[in-house]
């Protein structure tokens, strides 16, 4: 019994130190290199550490070199078995208000080891509120509209069943 | 002798420390092998565009006007007041309108002169004249309601009817075709700024690249019928440069679009084939 106990303690301070040590400016850095091969940018203004999370603050978001949102929060939180993506006021780009809601007040993206090949999203903004799915096995995206405020600008690429507004999508 | 540390107590820290540092160390190789030292951030393009001007050196035309609204189109100047527009018939091929002048009604088309003024061309609720190198534009009398949309089904018989007159009826102005250049009327460049899904519908665009470099941006398809079919733009033609600044980056076009609301002219530099052409139009 002993035995096992130091083990669990073991692990649980290796775990603990792998998070804490973990270079997660580098690590963003990577991520930046791998989005830039995509053509996406991210210029922020600065990068605050945390134990487990990393935070971008006023973020601008360049797809193509065209910039497409200004996040105001951006937060990647990992426990290694759950990780959330977290991002705070993101206000679209003035151009392409014509195209989608411009004001999104909160949306969460996350990742559970419990369910490995499915990630959900969860965000609410000026098209009101939406909780969806998406399936990385089958790489499609599932998104329920809850509460529907301003989606003229993407009714056209919205289905509606019994529950309401829905938008599905494969990648 | 007794000792401060139980031994055992102090062999557990030790290989904690150890622990801490192997997991470090591994974190340290890892940054200083595969992680990079700084991120990728995106540069805006701070340098100054070039100054756009549309000048116009064929001989025996008018010099350049000292006030840019004097070549405008939009006021009508003269005896043109002396015109009025009865009806329109506007097909792809040909341009027929009916004016009223010194109470004799006369039917003109494309190239027809009316004192003195030549008629050359015609969008769903105007005619534009020219006379002496400058263009006049008149519009269209609204006498009885219900007689321009017939001159415009009248002339979509030719092609797909609904489409047309869908666009027509939604989107008020024209493209009219005025020789070396072509008048775009405002509220139609207005309509689709804010439109821009009609766009795509439209007309296909993707990017022409070199290598790895964006070299502009070529037109897939053009819809048959819709106002971006009067552009002059053709399957398979590459824009190059807009208003003389190089379209070489999604930011460079989105710059057009974001800005196209308040210009007045509007330059088109595209590869056809081989060739090389411009396309003038006046946002007017």
């Amino acid at each position: 019994m002993q035995m096992v106990k130091k083990i669990f303690i073991t692990l649980f301070i290796a775990w603990f130190a792998l998070l804490v040590f973990m270079p997660k400016q580098a690590l963003y850095y990577k991520l930046e290199e791998e989005l830039a091969k995509n053509e996406i940018k991210i210029n922020e203004k600065a990068i605050e550490e945390g134990v487990f999370s990393l935070t971008l603050k006023q973020a601008s978001v360049y797809v193509k070199g065209i910039k497409i949102a200004t996040i105001e929060e951006l937060t990647l939180f990992t426990l290694l078995f759950y990780t959330k993506v977290e991002l705070d006021s993101l206000l679209l780009d003035d151009s392409l208000k014509a195209m989608a809601p411009q004001q999104t007040d909160k949306a969460v993206l996350s990742h559970s080891m419990l369910s490995p090949l499915e990630a959900s999203v969860n965000a609410e903004g000026s098209f009101g509120v939406i909780e969806g799915s998406i399936d990385l096995k089958e790489r499609n995206l599932h998104i329920n509209f809850s509460e529907t405020k301003e989606i003229e600008t993407i009714r056209s690429l919205l289905k509606k069943d019994e529950k309401g507004w829905y938008y599905e999508t494969s990648f | 002798m007794k000792h401060l540390f139980k031994p055992q107590m102090f062999k557990g820290l030790l290989a904690l420390l150890i622990l801490l540092l192997i997991i470090k160390l591994l974190w340290f190789v890892v940054e200083v092998v595969w992680l990079p030292s700084t991120g990728v951030e995106h540069a805006e393009e701070k340098g100054g565009k070039a100054l756009y001007y549309r000048v116009k050196l064929t001989p025996n035309e008018a010099p350049a006007p000292t006030k840019p609204t004097s070549t405008r189109p939009t006021k009508p100047q003269g005896s043109i007041k002396d015109i009025e527009l009865l009806a329109i018939y506007n097909a792809s091929d040909i341009t027929v309108i009916t004016v009223s002048y010194k109470n004799k009604t006369k039917v003109l088309s494309k190239g027809d002169e009316i004192n003195g003024f030549v008629l050359e061309g015609a969008g769903s609720n105007f005619a534009t004249f020219s006379k002496n190198a400058k263009t006049y534009q008149i519009s269209l009398l609204k006498s009885k309601k219900g007689d321009n949309s017939v001159s415009t089904t009248k002339s979509t018989a030719s092609g797909t009817p609904s489409e047309t007159r869908s666009s027509s009826s939604k989107v008020e102005g024209d493209i009219v075709d005025a020789g070396d250049h072509r008048l775009v009327d405002k509220s139609l460049v207005e309509h689709y700024a804010k439109n821009m899904e009609e766009i795509t519908k439209n007309i296909g665009i993707a990017e022409q690249k070199e290598g790895k470099d964006l070299k502009g941006f070529r037109v897939t398809f053009v819809r048959k019928n819709s106002h971006f079919s009067k552009l002059g733009l053709r399957r398979g033609d590459v824009i190059k440069s807009i208003n003389g600044q190089e379209i070489t980056s999604y930011n460079a076009a989105m710059d057009v679009y974001k800005n196209i609301n308040a210009m007045d002219s509007l330059s088109l530099t595209i590869t056809r084939g081989k060739e090389e052409m411009e396309l003038e139009y006046e946002i007017n």
